[in-house]
């Protein structure tokens, strides 16, 4: 049975999506959904365990053995991905049921649960497979699947989001497709692995440098790297608060595990970064993008698009780790992408609460929630910290990692500069803790409380986990440390 | 209403005269009290009065004239 | 296991639980949690070593060692918490009092840290705790003096960091021990620690931001964030000499501006600055006996300027006034705050019987047995200045000087109480020094109590007495405020960002004809840039990211065909 666990981890969310459609009354949709997440983590949470001494797991899908099957590999980095994109879901799915409730039309909440599931199969299914043409596969199941999700936001700027984000996902997807296509030209693989084995000799082969790239355009597009993020803050600013917490803790993340495994895997550390130039434009990029886009956020009048803006500026701190080319920026990035995808999903999850018991989540619109709606907006000071990266919460082990790999460069200036835009957030999330505690609400305000149990559950849960994993750092960094060393294939 | 007792310019009075003696008799203390110094300029006498004395008189003074240029009305800031 | 446990770690629990009990409950707890965390200091009978490590972050940290210096400041902070709760404990609400739990808990954290991790996870929930203690001043004012304190001591934790990962990512190693200041990253920490410090130029977030919390909450921050960092500064720096430059800058600024000051508890902020001057001169000296000297200065000045604070406090409480030119001849009506005052005021300056007379002396003494003769003498007229700012200033304006008509009563029973507690602590540490000195870290040798040592002293202090009164026409309160490092950044900065800007917007008039309508100010023009419908945030054209896609493509082409 545990052989079989990583087809099951894609196959089980692939036909839970039917299966909602079928069963479509009631509460049982999101009952499947549901059941179905936490399946699903605990697969990836069995896997993670079987790898974690650094093993390497090769399945066949369908018994075709590889080169010519698809083959799906799961090594650290793979479990890791796996663990956040269902332990995210898992966390999130309660939250839906009250939420959803509210948010969308009861005739349609089977839809939006089978789609749920849909994302969570393609975004899963990025994570493990081996094989680049099945990456392309699952990126388009769960690119299709999330434009729906996002068009189904109460607001009707939801459905030019949703358009914007269709038009430019496309776009990355076709880039990539057209990357793959290439390098499929040259090496007759699909693989992987095998490409890892066939490329080297071919390093100088214009047809590879093109290769590279349209599928590191393609994927920078889809991870929203500034200046490629215009999608995002649209899309995460009008989609149902649950897609949000749930696309903005994992799709992005889903993407950036792209860069990472078509980087250091299929093109190798050597040609990525000696014989393209990688690293300069991607250090560029990023702190480009963290500065202005830390502005940006601050600068937000509503603040799920002040958090989305937020999210592009974090999305430059993990890809400035990977830019410094070694072991610690390396680890810096990916226990990051793990940090900031337990922060971020707790803030939108903040968001999806006062959206539930205020309508809406305008700044204005905090005025007085800190009296109101106490246990809520603690859980937005607790992750807000997280996100500044204070001392004993998630988001202070990865400054301290991504200042630790940028002095081991003798990149000072770089430290400096983390340090510096940390300064930004705080002042961003300042602006919001300021409104919700000291300004008073309005004489003609309704009466606001914190919302049900069901809501603030989840919410809390990570919130607690920024906390968590910023003392007990075994989980989150030890495997983004061993992921970092069989990446830059030490292990 | 009657003045606190301490406040009448008669104990005021007193107080001054009091207090000129205490300060004569500490420095009147030095005679009966040989005090060793790490340096020659503390022991020479009545040193912590006329230091005291002086640079009390060399701050306040300094202060004064440091004022004169950094002092705003307290609404300065508001 | 109880004996393994971080000393903090019982006040940081009581900041959690302290919002969520009843009022019984509240008060019980706060008196009681200090009483516990003294007896986990002394009652487990470890005095030497780190007691666990754990794994955090993959380093092997050791968030517990008791070390003498460490202790000595952990029992004073503990003192502190229990005075300070029993003064707030009928006016602070909880959120003060977690506030005010929380920043008391992190303190004795630092000090028990054997690693400079821990210290740092520590030091920066000071921060957090302390700035909340500011903004339970519940006012505007205290709202934005909290945000720049904040601001500020966020600053100082970005100084600290990079100086902390350059030093351990050099040196491979956590421990916080005794460095040398001699590289980049050493020179971090140390300004790190020195804006902690309150030395100039970052010392106006003291004055600027103290006196606008509760009464209550002044005496709190009164007592951790610059002492932990002399703690540090006496653990990670002694004998560097810079310190002492820095230090003897520290006293007479001290000094100037609290000569300056109306504001009574301003006066004493000021005054902080000054007697934390005292302890860092006595760092840089770094003798034995220097370093025994700013501890005890430390541990007594703690007391004493606690006491000040609650007796300014009470005053605060009482009138709702802090400016010397509104009070005075209050002594009539407050006799026990008046008495306790004046204890707190002869006590800051070092009167002989008191706790300040036998700690000061010895950074003093070690000046002179240095042969630092201009050190010396520069602090003996600090010595007499403190007297002269501080130890007449304050009663006299408060309780003395003009009638200004005002007859409140003494405090609550609960803020007596703890006034008296810490005058009576002022004086038994003065009469018998003994159990203080054989707290400090090494052996005392030093008699406080020599007839030379106490004439020399009541010679200096008397005059200077006579100085201030002879001299009180040039100190008329005037409803001033005295400007300070922090006019550049709360007036200069400012002026100089909208000037530019509207510099800015007359060029760019100039070069678009003037066409455009035009922003008002730098807020505002970077709103324009950076706000919802600005150039650099605009969501919409999907034309745009197709152009930044062809640029990027363009570039990686380019560069790989090149």
């Amino acid at each position: 049975m545990i052989a079989q666990f990583p087809a099951l981890q894609v196959v089980i969310p692939l036909l839970g999506a039917p299966l909602c459609i079928i069963l479509r009354r009631g509460a049982l949709p999101w009952l499947i959904a549901l059941l179905v997440s936490w399946a699903a983590l605990a697969m990836a949470a069995t896997l993670l365990s079987q790898v974690a001494d650094g093993e390497i797991i090769s399945y066949a899908l369908g018994g075709w053995l590889a080169p010519l099957g698809i083959e799906y590999r799961i090594d650290t980095l793979n479990a890791f991905m796996l663990l956040l994109v269902a332990g995210t879901s898992s966390a999130v799915l309660p939250f839906a049921y009250k939420s959803v409730a509210k948010e969308i039309p009861q005739d349609r909440h089977y839809l939006f649960y089978s789609g749920f599931l849909l994302m969570l199969t393609g975004l899963l299914g990025m994570a493990i497979t081996g094989d680049a043409f099945n990456v392309f596969v699952f990126i388009e199941i769960s690119s299709l699947s999330s434009y729906a999700m996002i068009a189904m936001g109460r607001d009707r700027r939801a459905l030019s989001a949703a358009f914007t984000y269709l038009v430019m996902g496309t776009v990355g997807a076709t880039f990539f497709l057209i990357g793959v296509g290439l390098i499929y030209a040259v090496t007759g693989t699909l693989n992987m692995a095998d490409l890892a084995e066939r490329l080297p000799p071919l390093y100088q082969s214009r047809t590879v440098l093109a290769a590279f790239a349209f599928i590191s355009v393609g994927i920078l597009l889809k991870l929203a790297l500034f200046p490629l993020h215009l999608w995002l803050p649209n899309a995460y600013t009008y989609a149902p608060s649950v897609v949000t917490a749930f696309l903005a803790a994992t799709a992005t993340k889903v993407a950036i595990y792209l860069l990472l495994r078509f980087g250091y895997t299929v093109f190798g550390a050597e040609f990525v970064f000696n014989i393209v130039p990688a690293s300069e434009v991607l250090l560029t990029l990023a702190l480009a993008g963290v500065i202005i886009a830390s502005f940006v956020a601050i600068f937000q009048s509503d603040v799920k698009r002040l958090l989305a803006y937020s999210s592009v500026a974090q999305i430059g701190y993990i890809i400035l780790g990977i830019s410094y080319a070694n072991v610690t920026g390396l680890t810096a990035s990916i226990v990051h992408i793990f940090n900031h995808a337990v922060t971020k999903g707790a803030l939108f999850l903040v968001m999806g609460c006062v959206a539930y018991a205020a309508g809406a989540c305008r700044l204005e619109s905090f005025a007085g929630l800190g009296k109101r709606m106490p246990l809520t907006m603690a859980a937005f000071v607790i992750a807000g910290l997280s996100l500044i990266g204070v001392p004993l919460t998630a988001g202070f082990i990865s400054k301290w990692y991504l200042v630790l790999g940028a002095m081991e460069k003798g990149w000072w200036p770089v430290a400096a500069v983390i340090l510096a835009t940390s300064l930004l957030a705080a002042v961003y999330v300042w602006r919001v803790v300021e409104i919700a505690y000291f300004r008073d609400a309005p004489a003609d305000a309704p009466p606001l409380s914190d919302p049900p149990l069901a809501l603030l559950v989840p919410t809390w849960v990570l919130t607690g986990a920024c906390v968590y994993f910023g003392i007990e750092t075994s989980l989150s960094l030890g495997f983004a440390e061993q992921a970092a060393i069989q990446l830059m294939g030490g292990g | 209403m009657e003045k606190h007792w301490l406040v009448r310019p008669k104990t005021i009075r007193l107080l001054w005269i009091v207090m000129l003696g205490v300060l004569a008799v500490t420095v009147l203390l030095q005679l009966g009290i040989e005090i060793h110094g790490e340096f020659h300029i503390d022991e020479t006498f009545g040193f912590g009065a006329w230091y005291g004395l002086g640079t009390c008189a060399v701050m306040v003074i300094g202060a004064k004239i440091l004022g004169a240029v950094i002092k705003r009305k307290d609404t300065y800031y508001d | 296991m109880i004996s393994g446990l971080p000393p903090g770690l019982i006040l940081i629990a009581g900041a959690v639980a302290i919002p969520f009990v009843g009022p019984t409950i509240r008060k019980g707890l706060v008196l009681a949690l200090p009483v516990l965390t003294l007896a986990l200091i002394w009652g487990t009978g470890i005095d030497a070593g780190t007691v666990w490590s754990a794994p955090f972050m993959g380093y092997a940290v050791s968030p517990v060692r008791y070390a003498p210096t460490g202790m000595l400041f952990a029992t004073v902070f503990s003192i502190m918490a229990f005075g300070g709760a029993l003064f707030a404990l009928r006016s602070a609400r909880p959120s003060e009092m977690a506030a005010a739990f929380l920043y008391a808990g992190s303190a004795i954290g630092v000090v028990f840290a054997g690693d400079l991790i821990t210290l740092f996870v520590f030091w920066e929930i000071m921060a957090i705790g302390s700035t909340m203690v500011v903004w339970n001043g519940s006012s505007d004012a205290a709202r934005r003096a909290g945000l720049r304190y904040a601001l500020i001591h966020f600053f100082g934790g970005i100084v600290l960091m990079i100086g902390l990962i350059g030093h351990i990512e050099a040196t491979g190693s956590i421990t916080f021990d005794v460095m040398q200041a001699d590289a980049w990253p050493r020179w971090l920490i140390l300004a790190g620690f020195l804006i902690n410090a309150g030395a100039w130029p970052l010392s106006s977030w003291i004055p600027d931001a103290y006196p606008e919390a509760s009464p209550a909450g002044m005496v709190f921050l009164s007592a951790f964030t610059t002492k932990t960092a002399v703690f540090v500064l006496l653990v990670g720096f002694p004998g560097t000499q810079a310190l002492i430059y820095v230090g003897l800058f520290m006293i007479f600024y001290g000094i100037i501006y609290a000569l300056l000051e109306n504001d009574m508890r301003r006066i004493l902020a000021y005054s902080i600055v000054n007697q934390v001057g005292f302890m860092v001169v006595g760092i840089g000296i770094g003798t034995e006996m220097a370093l025994n000297g700013a501890a005890a200065h430390a541990f007594a000045h703690i007391i004493y300027k606690g006491l000040l604070l609650m007796s300014a406090g009470s005053v605060l409480y009482m009138t709702g006034k802090r400016k010397c030119s509104d009070l005075g001849g209050l002594f009539q009506s407050m006799p026990i705050t008046a008495t306790c005052g004046i204890i707190g005021a002869l006590a800051i300056s070092a009167f002989p019987l008191t706790s300040g007379f036998i700690s000061k002396s010895m950074i003093n003494q070690s000046a002179a047995d240095q042969h630092m003769m201009v050190v010396w003498l520069l602090l003996t007229a600090a010595s007499a200045g403190v007297f002269l700012h501080a130890g007449i200033k304050f009663p006299w304006f408060v309780f003395f000087q003009k009638d200004s008509g005002l007859r409140p009563p003494d405090p609550p029973w609960n803020m007596r109480a703890a006034m008296i507690f810490f005058a009576a602590l002022c004086l038994l540490i003065g009469v018998f020094p003994q159990p203080l000195y054989a707290l400090l870290p090494a052996p005392v040798a030093f008699v406080p109590y020599t007839g030379a040592h106490v004439v020399g002293q009541l010679q200096l202090l008397l005059f200077s007495g006579l100085a201030f009164f002879l001299l009180l026409p040039l100190m008329k309160r005037t409803l001033t405020v005295s400007l300070d490092v922090d006019w550049l950044y709360r007036r200069a900065a400012p002026a100089v960002i909208a000037w530019i800007a509207r510099d800015l917007r007359e060029l760019s008039d100039g070069v678009l004809g003037g066409t455009r309508a035009q922003v008002g100010s730098i807020i505002d023009s970077m709103a324009h840039y950076h706000g919802p419908a600005g150039l650099l945030a605009r969501t919409l054209p999907t034309g745009r990211t197709v152009f930044w896609v062809l640029v990027i493509l363009a570039a990686f082409l380019v560069f790989n065909f090149s």
